[in-house]
């Protein structure tokens, strides 16, 4: 399930999501664009866009090592600023027509928004989870609404968390905003975990576009409202790549399987004398403790191990399909007369993830923040545009909400 | 100094004419000129270029990061734009961390206490029946009635010398393990493994008296106070951080933990040993079985057993051998030899059972690998 849900947010192995890359930095192409003169071309007064970035990654050790440094010695109550200051350096070094984005969220605000979600949400939850041990048995069975109502509530917090990124993004002064309904993203939400286990994941690319759609054809720079065309996202087929990653995975699961089979039947003297030992090892200390861990910590690290074994493997055959997200959603946006496309392909994506999971488990997480400007720089780079935006014309959107995405942060979800 | 100005209600570009004087930064566009104060400004720079923006305002300027560093030479007013926070923000986070470790570490473990004693004895008897309700399915009742019987009648004689505030109700279990264990409620649970390690009926009632005074002391609800405690604040306080920081708070948190759960098992061994001597039995067996458990680990490596009292919620086994022998009386054997035999014959009839679990590397003639099924309720009245 997880799986699925990173594909419905184009988040491969942790980078980006496209809908967040759009709405607050704008991807695209390292070009020279002149100082002072925003690409001026097309018809009906508009323009065309260009994106270009500055990121470098190496330039985010420093800040990795600083927000490390300081979540460690605040138990993590840091992150908050951390996370700001970093989506603050992503943002700044992406441009559109040689005009940077501005990233002008405040710590506090993310802090806000967890205290408060954390109050009337958090408490709450664990009470009633605690509360049921006191009360009937029946009791318990009201915990599968409280889990389905998690998974509406996980999606109510995605969009509200994109809300306020939208309207903490600023191009030429000018904020971004994001209207839309938040209840009904959570009930699109729910509907597709529900939907995706009576389907197996096959109608995961059917929500992948509805939920891009429900938040891009809400998006707004400005007064410039963005728009969705569904046509053009179909233009990029999803259920091909989405059958090579389903099957891939079968394929892969079939294999490991017959792989640990004929470990076993060819290696029987090697379990036997396992299975002595482990006898002799419970034979010869208080059976009650010793015994258990060996075996223990041998399955778990069997059970990692392989994963790890095969993550390169399930994110290869998925990578496809995660590229088609990507461009089928950017293919779906326009502004104007502009359209978007992503250069993003199967490999470069699978490398990407590959190597970002290599940093983030060499690190212990400490390399985030660097993981997240690869990823921005990848999508960036990749931008492209077709046609023309009255951008000049936009004029300034309303303030944003004030507090944060905390409900969001809450529960563990974390775009940047 | 040229410049584009955005003036914050839409966004064209306006060609800027830019002076600062030290103290005012003055932007002027075709007809307007804006005066912003220097303690106002805050400045972002990337690569090339840089982006000037005054407090509470929508509009920027923008410049060569060349020609701002020109323009402000030697002026110190401006500040650099940062989300980082300064030394302040950090103090006071490191402060509310501390104050936040000091309530999870010690005021909850202090407080969970009286909070169990002021926890009505109902609620803690129908938690006492939902825990029992989950565990008889993981466990399930030996079928020698009469062993039983003999098992509950030496938990009532032991239970007359208590102030328990719940009617003490012991059972034999199919477990893969030598253990006991004390539910909210006064449920006592001991397994047939541990029935069978015994030699003498005075060793059960050693452990079944321990496990009693798990359950009068409320032991049980303290630790469910406690984690429910530090759970919730930990929860609140790492949330979804990620990273090293999160693992050593909630690593910290175990290790406060389990070493709250040691004062509580000395605490049950002495109450235990009065019980035992209130009705007249010899606590001798208390010794015997915790010497014995311990003269089993003896060929593990010293670490491994450093380790484990470290992990495993107990005293160090030779303290507890040592303070049951310095308090040890002898008296009536806790059970005649009739109830005795039952009592080993209660879960003799399917011991094969419990070596059915699906993880476990049955050798014939041996006794199974043991599992202390991590995530027991009783995590305090665990018990070798």
């Amino acid at each position: 399930m997880s799986d699925n849900n990173d594909h419905a947010n184009g988040v491969p192995g942790g980078a980006v999501p496209v809908t967040q890359a759009a709405a607050g930095a704008g991807p695209g192409d390292i070009l020279d664009t002149p100082m002072g003169d925003a690409a001026q071309a097309g018809g009906g007064g508009g323009q065309s866009i260009v994106f270009s970035t500055t990121l470098r990654t190496r330039d985010f050790f420093k800040i990795s090592l600083i927000n490390g440094l300081l979540n460690i010695v605040t138990l993590t109550l840091y992150r908050f600023w951390g996370k700001t200051e970093v989506r603050r350096r992503v943002w700044r070094s992406v441009r559109v027509n040689d005009e940077a984005f501005e990233y002008t969220g405040r710590g506090k605000e993310l802090f806000f928004g967890f205290l408060l979600a954390s109050v009337m949400l958090g408490v709450p939850f664990l009470a009633f989870v605690f509360a049921v041990q006191f009360l009937d048995e029946q009791f318990s069975l009201l915990l599968l609404p409280l889990y389905l109502f998690g998974f509406w509530l996980w999606g109510f917090g995605m969009f509200t968390a994109f809300r306020y990124m939208a309207s903490r993004t600023t191009w030429r002064g000018i904020r971004f905003v994001l209207f839309g309904s938040a209840p009904t993203y959570g009930l699109m939400w729910m509907g597709m975990q529900i939907a995706n286990g009576m389907t197996f994941g096959w109608i995961q690319p059917v929500f992948a576009r509805l939920l891009a759609e429900q938040v891009w054809n809400h998006m707004r720079f400005g007064d410039r409202p963005f728009r969705w065309n569904q046509a053009r996202s179909e233009s990029v087929g999803l259920y091909g790549p989405f059958a090579l990653g389903w099957f891939g995975t079968l394929g892969l699961i079939v294999l490991t399987i017959i792989g640990f089979v004929a470990v076993a039947a060819t290696s029987g003297d090697v379990w036997s004398s396992f299975a002595h030992e482990m006898a002799q090892q419970a034979e010869a200390s208080d059976p009650a403790k010793a015994a258990p861990v060996p075996m223990t910590v041998w399955v778990v690290l069997a059970f990692y191990g392989t994963l790890l074994l095969l993550l390169p493997f399930i994110a290869l055959v998925w990578s496809p399909y995660d590229a088609a997200v990507l461009r089928s959603v950017t293919a779906g946006i326009s502004l104007d007369d502009a359209q978007f496309d992503m250069k993003a392909g199967a490999l470069s994506l699978w490398w990407l993830t590959c190597t970002n999971i290599v940093i983030l488990v060499l690190s212990l997480g400490l390399l985030m923040p660097l993981i997240q400007a690869r990823s921005a720089k990848y999508l960036v780079t990749r931008m492209r545009s077709t046609g023309t935006a009255r951008l000049d014309e936009a004029h300034q959107a309303p303030p944003g909400p004030r507090t944060a995405e905390g409900l969001a942060d809450a529960f563990g979800f974390s775009l940047i | 100094m040229q410049g584009r100005f955005y003036d914050g209600t839409d966004a064209t570009s306006h060609a800027a004419e830019v002076r600062f004087d030290g103290t005012t930064l003055v932007i002027e566009t075709a007809g307007q000129t804006h005066a912003w104060p220097a303690t106002e400004l805050a400045v972002d720079i990337d690569r090339d270029q840089a982006r000037v923006s005054r407090r509470r305002s929508d509009a920027r300027l923008v410049l060569a990061t060349s020609e701002w560093r020109q323009l402000t030479a030697g002026q110190r007013q401006v500040r650099r734009h940062s989300a980082a926070g300064g030394g302040a923000l950090v103090i006071g986070l490191v402060v509310a961390a501390v104050a936040t470790g000091l309530l999870v570490f010690v005021g909850i473990p202090m407080a969970s206490g009286p909070l169990a004693r002021a926890t009505p004895i109902d609620y803690e008897a129908r938690m006492g029946e939902n825990y029992n309700a989950q565990l008889s399915g993981i466990f399930p009742a030996c079928e020698g009635e009469a062993g039983q019987a003999a098992l509950q009648r030496l938990a009532d004689q032991l239970a007359d010398q208590t102030q328990s505030p719940f009617p003490i109700q012991a059972r034999a279990v199919h477990a893969p393990m030598i253990n006991a264990f004390a539910l909210p409620g006064g449920h006592v649970l001991v397994t047939g493994d541990l029935i069978e390690a015994a030699e003498t009926p005075d060793e059960v009632a050693g452990v079944l008296a321990h496990e009693i005074a798990h359950v009068e002391r409320r032991h049980v609800m303290q630790g469910v106070w406690r984690s429910l405690g530090a759970g919730m604040l930990l929860d609140l306080v790492v949330g979804g951080g990620t990273g090293a920081g999160q693992q050593a708070v909630l690593l910290a948190g175990q290790a406060s933990e389990l070493s709250f759960g040691r004062a509580a098992e000395t605490e049950a061994d002495e109450h235990g040993r009065a019980y035992l001597h209130a009705a007249g039995m010899s606590s001798r067996g208390m010794g015997d079985f915790f010497e014995r458990m311990a003269e089993e680990e003896l060929d593990a490596p010293e670490q491994v057993d450093e380790v484990s009292e470290w992990w495993m919620t107990h005293p160090n086994t030779d303290r507890r051998i040592a303070a049951a022998r310095a308090a040890e009386r002898e008296g009536a054997p806790a059970m005649n030899d009739t109830d005795w035999q039952a009592l080993r014959r209660a879960c003799a009839s399917d011991q094969a059972e419990s070596a059915g679990q699906p993880w476990e590397i049955r050798i014939p003639g041996r006794r199974p690998p043991n599992d202390p099924m991590p995530g027991q309720p009783d995590e305090v009245g665990k018990d070798r």
